[in-house]
């Protein structure tokens, strides 16, 4: 279980989040959807600890880890996996390497089963023989692919997305909504994505919250979503009309 | 202007805190000796051609510029001591750093910047690991190393060309260009020569990296890191030029009474 108690993030005399709390079920997918620059990133990135919350409290599982040390943060990381707005693939690593790349770093595993790990990881994502091909050598849509495969090689309980979508083209789009659903159904892991795409979110997530301008407006199941007469998400859920 | 200067101290004070966390880094653990030597190699190949042609003619225009002093005096005899001092202890360290600078530098800028901006670093740290162990701390030891390797290739690329010049364009023969070297250029000019292109070194390793390190705003944020890079290390490199020149002046006095 993941949650947060009345988070709140300053840059400088910016305020981005604005006492967040909300919390999510071990083996739920949650969408977190807004507009551009209203914290959402921002909120997934305070939970590895790639940001610190100004204040507030965020726990995971039973632990409190809002102001762990960088050391501290390494067993965290190992259980929840975060997956990048960009592919963020090491450009001078193969794709094996890539893959290989947390493995190497999180376990002591011999050659042969790191070689296994990463084949069956990559068979996960619907992607072979790429193994020695460098990342600049495939396409945007693999190199997603690629980097959904390198965070599930660790073994993650909770996987994190970042906008997973952002930059594809639909084809591609629906085949990565896909693969987290089917991800995090087969992992059975918690996820939680970030994301502009509410047709995916009705269609795949167990709870929904929007967020604008550091707020949660609003939040509930697909079917309360649905329902809200909050303005902003009836503008989102008007896109989906008109899909 | 106290903007400017506030921005100043701000920078100092984040690139040393940086210098040492990539020091504590080293000593917290394991960190990749083949990832050093396979940047150093790297770093030193992609500009010794440079680094040895800019020596050569930085070596040249010394001895054309003494040749013109000194030929009014009848003192040619000396062109090969003066050159060759006036370029190990000053000249040759400070403009090869300054190629060095524009290459390695915006080269390793450029490609941190880009690193961190498409949130290669982040991964790094998501995927269990230290990017200033992983990434920073290689690169940092490997521009020290190369740079002082290429500076120091510089330097004897420089006597090569004050020779050439001084046979060709100043009309004396090569014995008489080296006789007056050794008295004239003293193993203190040479280990200063040498104490200068390793700070150099160690100014250009810690602007780049930070630089890099510290990037934001895509391709953008890219491109203003790297001009940063090249003239903050370039104020940094003729500020410690003063500095050292100012020390080992003060080293050789103390030593030698002179």
């Amino acid at each position: 279980m993941i949650k947060f108690e009345n988070l709140v993030k300053k840059f400088g005399d910016r305020t981005i989040l604005k006492g967040i709390s909300f919390e999510v079920n071990k083996g739920d997918i949650l969408f977190i959807l807004g507009t551009s620059g209203t914290g959402k990133s921002v909120l997934l990135k305070n939970i590895v600890g790639l940001l610190k919350p100004t204040s507030g409290k965020i726990w995971i599982d039973k632990e409190e880890v809002s102001q762990y040390s960088e050391e501290q943060y390494l067993p965290i990381r190992k259980k929840c996996g975060m997956v990048f707005q960009h592919p963020a693939l090491f450009d001078s690593l193969n794709i094996f390497e890539n893959v290989a790349f947390g493995l190497r770093r999180h376990y002591q595993l011999d050659e042969s089963e790191i070689q296994k790990r990463v084949k069956e990881c990559l068979q996960l994502v619907n992607l072979q023989g790429i193994e020695d091909k460098l990342p600049q050598d495939i396409s945007y849509g693999m190199q997603k692919r690629v980097s959904l495969a390198r965070t599930v090689a660790v073994g993650p309980e909770v996987l994190l997305f970042d906008e997973p979508t952002t930059g594809l083209d639909p084809v591609t789009t629906n085949a990565v909504n896909k693969l987290i659903k089917d991800l995090s159904r087969k992992l059975k892991t918690t996820s939680i994505v970030v994301s502009h795409d509410m047709h995916c979110a009705l269609d795949i997530a167990d709870k929904i919250i929007v967020l604008d301008k550091g707020n949660i407006i609003e939040q509930g199941t697909p079917d309360e979503i649905k329902k809200s007469q909050v303005e902003l998400v009836v503008g989102f859920l008007e896109e989906v009309e008109h899909a | 202007m106290l903007n400017a200067i506030g921005k100043g101290i701000e920078f100092i004070g984040g690139c040393t805190l940086f210098v040492g966390e990539i020091i504590h880094s080293g000593f917290r653990g394991k960190f990749s000796t083949h990832e050093i030597a396979e940047q150093t190699w790297r770093v030193s190949m992609q500009s010794l051609s440079t680094t040895a042609l800019a020596g050569f003619f930085v070596g040249a225009i010394m001895t054309v510029q003494f040749t013109m002093q000194i030929q009014q005096f009848g003192a040619l005899g000396y062109l090969g001591g003066l050159s060759t001092s006036g370029t190990i202890r000053e000249i040759g360290p400070l403009l090869i750093a300054f190629m060095l600078s524009g290459k390695v530098g915006a080269f390793t800028s450029a490609e941190l910047g880009t690193m961190k901006v498409t949130e290669q670093l982040d991964a790094i740290r998501c995927l269990g690991s230290s990017p200033i162990r992983e990434i920073i701390l290689p690169r940092y030891i490997a521009i020290i190393l190369s740079s002082f390797f290429l500076l120091t290739i510089g330097l004897f690329m420089s006597i090569g060309g004050g020779l050439l010049l001084g046979m060709f364009f100043s009309g004396i023969n090569y014995e008489e260009y080296l006789r007056h070297i050794p008295t004239i250029v003293a193993w203190p000019s040479i280990l200063i020569g040498l104490f200068k292109c390793l700070v150099f070194s160690i100014i250009l390793a810690s602007i780049c990296t930070y630089r890099g390190y510290t990037t934001t705003g895509g391709a953008k944020g890219v491109g203003q890191a790297v001009v940063n890079t090249a003239v903050a290390t370039m104020i940094g490199i003729v500020v410690a030029d003063w500095v050292t020149s100012y020390i080992s002046e003060a080293i050789q006095n103390f030593f030698l009474g002179a």
